[in-house]
């Protein structure tokens, strides 16, 4: 008993090193600008989104930290429809990214793996088509990663196994293919992370299914 | 070619006569001439989905009269310029271009034409203006282009052209205008630019050209424009920008190389080093952007010597010293903005005799004293921002005497006073952010005459008094943040008249009264953050129709009554933030409407009652949830299983009964975070054993010897750990881990869980073990046996059978702690779990079967060099201190760091098996050991708070 409950305090440490880097307001007005200019937004949510501002900290749905660098960009349910961009990779201090509930098309660009603070991915219940970037699985300190209810193809990138932060992964309903991952912090994810995907076959097994194999992924 | 003769002969027998008519009617649509032939090519490449060139006929003879065509007028007509520019056009530009040999002017502008560029081109021997901007062209810019030898203008821009800059380039010595921005050309800048003695503009912005700039520049003496910005070029600025004007009296006898030039713009790039002395000899140039690089050193005085600088950029930068006194000689200077460097000192006093001045920024720097007073009186400021600097003194009086000034932006300064009259009359004046100073004064109430006003900031200052009813006029207003300040009485109702406000912060203030209900009319409120105040009375109900509310803070104040029900449709709300509060009456269920609620529900330090709502299990995005210090009752909902995103929760300090959710989150949750209750349990808690609402005093006790079971049991399990790691460090350091894919199996109440396509039952077990047979046991613990069991498929396992002779359910919770530990860690060092089985009250634990027998055996048995391993290794470091010979001498001892680290692991773990129970580290001790000994990969020497205990240990012993 006493050597069952000790186990786990021994992952608790974490070393946490912030490094302060210079101001890149304009870096990252311009990159949540780009954002703007790539959706419509019947509802007006981005109105206040100004680029001539010095930083973006005074826009609506945007909250920046001390230094004045986005940390939260808040568009759940915003009806914004159109693509994301590239350029939000450039917002290296986010945390949450919520984007959920709107009607955003086209791919996940793999600059997000670039968001090296980021804590929440939240694109579940839009549009979106493509596959998943391997390049997520840079997002150390990914603790929810939810693209549930879009149009995902290709395979779960294995990669993401090694997102140790990683507490919540939804990608069900989308139309994933191959095999799902298990190793890493994928063995904590039930069956109900992956519900959904037709082509998407059972759980990873070491020595049972090779990972590679082609399946239904054609 | 023989097409060529063909037709042309055709043509010329069609103007001889008519005596061969029966020829022409046969040939009529080889007609056209060899231009127009190439332009039928070129069309075919195009989709023109409006028909812009329907009149593009094989049938006429020459193509002079088709749209966007134009042909010289002699006896045989050329084609001298093709103009397509603006007419949707898409697909790709023919190779058949290069055919036209007397085209001057090209311009295929604003379409959409993809692909290349076609090395054809070159053979435009007489094109002067090319321009393909704004397609989508991609490919390289050919080298053949350096054949046009007469080509004055040449645009490519807006494509997605790529590879780098020919060096061919270099031979176009009439260009006088090169624009290649937004592109994605690489590489550095070609040397040869140095020829190019006519160039008057390089606009090559937005691509990614590296290298440095080249000295050879300062051959483009006729270079007005170089536009440079947004690229990758590195390295310093080239003293030849500048210092070529005195080459040039040597070299040319003419004018200076760039004396010409008016704009420089270098903006985002990676330029390094100082800035040269000799910008000065710029002596022509208007408008100079360094901004967004990484220039050093100070700010050259040179600067001074360009009369006509209107615009000088060099924001973000690393720039140090003073700003330069001299750069107040610059009567021409419209925009300046020095910001985010670390300049220091002053402003220059003369600044406010710099009578174009309109845009004046130096925010982010360390500037100290005071802001010439005289600023605004002589020139028409339209943007002041001095933020985040040292600044002290008052505000300058005469800021807007021109009535222009539409952003002042004083933040994060020691400025103090009240704000002048000036400022506060400031017609123009859209944002107002004085953030963190020492301004006095009250609620500055003549600002709400000021009708284009959208933004007041007055957060961390010291005003004083209440906030005034004139507060509602200022009709546009968006922004309004007086949060640390000492305003005091009621909030007047005329807040509500403010509906365009999107964010209201008035914490952390002495306000007091009710909150004005009339606030619920500001429906473009976003957030709202009342606390840290003294509100009282109820909260107004309809605060559930601010509608686009995301934060709600409302916490500490005397807020009272029920929480209003509504709050459960502020669907877009993030956090809510209600603690320290004296609401009463239960928690409405609808807050399990707020889909949104991600960062925190904080309803704390409240009088709340009745039970939590099974609702708030809703709340998937939740990260944070308090409830503690009310007067809950009833149990956790079952619901709060799916609170799935939580981080931490707090339930302590209620009447709160029954056990914790069942879900790993609950049983792993700090202990604190229950504290106080009246019969809580499971997890952390402890076993449900017995009616909890039978016997509350023992179940509040329960907490302190949980505590000290658990210190008891970390400082014993952490030895265990340490033995385990290094003993494998020790014994198997060759063995690569395989990686572990097992999945971790939810729990719930059924039968047997084994990773699936391998699961087995209860009964193949049972066959394996003949019954759990004593025969096939190899291990008995604290918690049961473990059995040996070889299953059908050949796979050997250990299977641990938990004792089922104890009374009640703490086998059950101590199995389900031990699943719910042991299945999340995967570690080569710690046994696997591959399973678990739980079947009519049988406990069973699936491991990975270790061939070496059990731990304690190795520890303590006499199976390790005549004595057990602890007291062998005691011995060792007694007689021959802790040194790498107590290493295995299989080991590849080359690896310098890692055998260091293995023995200052060695060492801990010796610490770890202290005899006295007092000489072990504690827990925390031990990680911060472990932390101390990765960081120094190897450095033997542990601080001295941790002293080694070891020689008393053997005397004691």
């Amino acid at each position: 008993m006493a050597s069952c409950t000790a186990f786990h305090l021994l992952l608790l440490p974490f070393l946490l090193l912030t490094i302060q880097s210079p101001t890149n307001a304009n870096l990252e007005g311009d990159a949540l600008y780009a954002l703007r200019r790539a959706v419509k937004d019947p509802g007006h949510v981005l109105q206040s989104w100004d680029p001539t501002l010095t930083d973006p900290c005074t826009w609506f749905h945007v909250t920046c930290d001390g230094d004045n660098r986005v940390t939260r960009l808040d568009l759940g349910n915003a009806k914004l429809s159109g693509s994301l961009v590239p350029e939000l990779g450039k917002l290296v201090r986010l945390q949450y990214l919520e984007l959920y509930m709107n009607e955003l098309m086209g791919p996940v660009p793999k600059e997000l793996g670039n968001l090296k603070s980021l804590v929440s991915l939240d694109l579940y219940l839009n549009n979106l088509t493509g596959t998943i970037p391997a390049s997520l699985s840079k997002l150390s300190n990914l603790k929810f990663l939810r693209l549930n209810g879009n149009r995902l193809t290709g395979r779960i990138p294995r990669e993401l196994t090694k997102l140790e932060s990683l507490k919540i992964l939804d990608v069900s309903n989308n139309d994933l293919c191959g095999t799902i991952p298990t190793s890493g912090s994928f063995s904590k994810f039930t069956e109900e992370s992956f519900l959904n995907n037709s082509r998407l076959e059972g759980p990873e097994l070491m020595g049972f299914v090779r990972y590679n194999a082609a399946g239904r992924c054609k | 070619m023989s097409v060529y003769f063909r037709s042309s002969g055709v043509f010329e027998l069609g103007l001889a006569g008519i005596l061969l008519v029966t020829i022409l009617l046969i040939c009529t649509t080889e007609g056209l001439n060899s231009d127009g032939q190439h332009l039928l090519e070129l069309k075919n490449g195009l989709h023109d989905e409006f028909n812009h060139l329907q009149n593009w006929k094989s049938t006429d003879q020459t193509p002079c009269s088709w749209t966007g065509v134009n042909c010289t007028s002699d006896y045989e007509p050329v084609v001298w310029s093709l103009d397509l520019s603006s007419m949707n056009l898409s697909g790709t530009l023919s190779p058949s271009i290069g055919g036209l040999v007397n085209l001057r002017y090209f311009d295929l502008s604003y379409n959409e034409i993809k692909g290349d560029i076609p090395k054809e081109i070159g053979n435009c021997s007489l094109l002067q203006y090319f321009c393909l901007n704004d397609n989508q062209l991609s490919g390289e810019i050919p080298a053949e282009l350096g054949k046009l030898s007469f080509l004055e203008r040449l645009n490519i821009c807006n494509n997605q052209i790529s590879g780098s800059l020919p060096e061919e380039l270099g031979r176009l010595s009439s260009l006088v205008e090169f624009v290649a921005y937004t592109n994605r050309l690489t590489g550095p800048l070609p040397r040869s630019i140095k020829n190019l003695k006519n160039l008057k503009t390089i606009r090559a912005g937005q691509n990614q050209i590296s290298g440095s700039i080249p000295a050879e520049i300062s051959g483009c003496r006729s270079l007005k424009l170089l536009g440079l910005a947004q690229n990758k070029i590195g390295g310093e600025l080239p003293k030849e920008l500048g210092d070529a004007w005195e080459l040039n009296r040597i070299d040319f006898m003419g004018e200076p190389d760039l004396g010409f030039l008016k704009k420089l713009y270098l903006y985002r790039n990676g330029l390094n080093g100082t800035i040269p002395r000799e910008i000065g000899n710029l002596s022509m140039a208007t408008e100079i952007d360094f901004s967004e690089n990484f220039l050093t050193g100070e700010i050259p005085t040179e600067f001074s010597k360009i009369k006509g600088l209107r615009l000088l950029y060099i924001f973000q930068n690393q720039l140090t010293g003073v700003i330069p006194n001299e750069l107040s000689i610059l009567r021409n200077m419209i925009k300046l903005d020095l910001s985010i460097n670390y300049l220091t000192g002053p402003i220059p006093f003369g600044f406010q005799y710099l009578t174009e001045m309109v845009q004046l920024q130096l925010f982010g720097n360390s500037l100290s004293g005071g802001i010439p007073q005289g600023l605004g009186l002589y020139s028409k400021l339209w943007v002041v921002d001095f933020s985040d600097n040292n600044l002290t003194g008052r505000i300058p009086p005469h800021l807007c005497r021109h009535s222009n000034l539409i952003l002042l932006n004083l933040d994060s300064n020691r400025l103090y006073g009240n704000i002048p009259t000036g400022v506060l009359n400031c017609q123009t004046l859209v944002q107002l952010r004085l953030v963190g100073n020492k301004f006095t004064g009250g609620f500055p109430s003549e600002l709400c005459k000021l009708v284009n006003l959208s933004a007041i900031e007055l957060n961390q200052n010291r005003f004083t008094g209440p906030v005034p009813p004139e507060i509602g006029n200022c009709r546009r207003l968006q922004r309004l943040h007086i949060a640390n300040n000492y305003f005091t009485s009621e909030l007047p109702k005329e807040l509500g008249n403010l509906s365009q406000l999107v964010t209201f912060n008035a914490s952390s203030n002495l306000l007091t009264g009710k909150i004005p209900p009339e606030v619920v009319n500001c429906k473009m409120l976003q957030r709202l953050d009342l606390s840290h105040n003294s509100f009282s009375d109820a909260l107004p109900d309809e605060l559930g129709t601010l509608l686009q509310l995301e934060l709600l803070r409302l916490s500490e104040n005397n807020l009272s009554g029920n929480i209003p029900l509504a709050l459960g449709n502020l669907s877009h709300l993030t956090e809510l933030q209600m603690g320290g509060n004296s609401f009463s009456g239960r928690i409405p269920p609808t807050l399990g409407l707020l889909s949104s609620l991600q960062i925190a529900m904080n309803l704390s330090y409240n009088n709340l009652t009745g039970s939590i709502p099974p609702e708030l299990g809703n709340l998937n995005l939740l990260e944070f949830l308090l409830l503690n210090n009310n007067h809950l009752t009833g149990d956790i909902p079952k619901t709060f299983e799916n609170l799935s995103s939580l981080l931490g929760c707090n339930f302590s300090y209620n009447d709160l009964t029954g056990s914790l959710p069942s879900v790993s989150l609950f049983q792993n949750m700090a202990i604190s975070s229950f504290l106080g209750n009246k019969g809580l349990c499971g997890g952390p808690l402890g076993d449900c054993s017995g009616d909890p609402s039978s016997d509350p005093q023992k179940n509040t006790d329960a907490p302190r010897g949980r505590i000290i079971t658990i210190v008891a049991s970390v400082v014993g399990g952490v030895s265990l750990i340490l033995i385990i790691v290094i003993l494998y460090l020790m014994r198997r350091p060759t063995e690569t881990a395989s990686a572990i894919h097992e999945k971790e199996n939810p729990y719930s109440e059924s039968d047997i869980y084994f990773p699936l396509k391998d699961g087995f039952t209860f009964q193949d077990l049972v066959l394996a073990t003949n019954n759990f047979h004593d025969s096939y046991a190899v291990g008995r613990g604290a918690c049961g046996t473990v059995y040996k069991a070889v299953m059908r498929s050949g796979k050997t396992i250990a299977v641990k059978k938990l004792a089922s002779d104890r009374e009640g359910s703490g086998i059950e919770n101590s199995f389900q702690a031990e699943i719910l530990t042991l299945g999340k860690i995967r570690h080569r060092n710690i046994v696997k779990l591959y399973g678990f089985c739980y079947h009519e009250g049988s406990n069973l634990l699936l491991y990975e079967y270790m061939a070496r027998g059990s731990l304690g055996e190795l520890l303590h048995g006499p199976s390790y060099q005549g004595g057990d391993l602890v007291t062998w290794a005691r011995h060792y470091v007694r007689d021959h201190s802790l040194t790498i010979g107590i290493l295995d001498d299989r080991l590849d001892l080359e690896d310098q760091s890692t055998i260091a680290h293995m023995i200052s692991v060695l060492k801990i773990a010796l610490l770890c098996t202290s005899m006295s129970p007092l000489d072990r580290p504690s827990m925390r001790e031990v990680v911060l050991m472990l932390i101390e000994s990765n960081e120094r990969e190897g450095n033997l020497t542990l601080s001295s708070t941790y002293d080694f205990p070891l020689k008393d240990d053997i005397s004691r012993k």
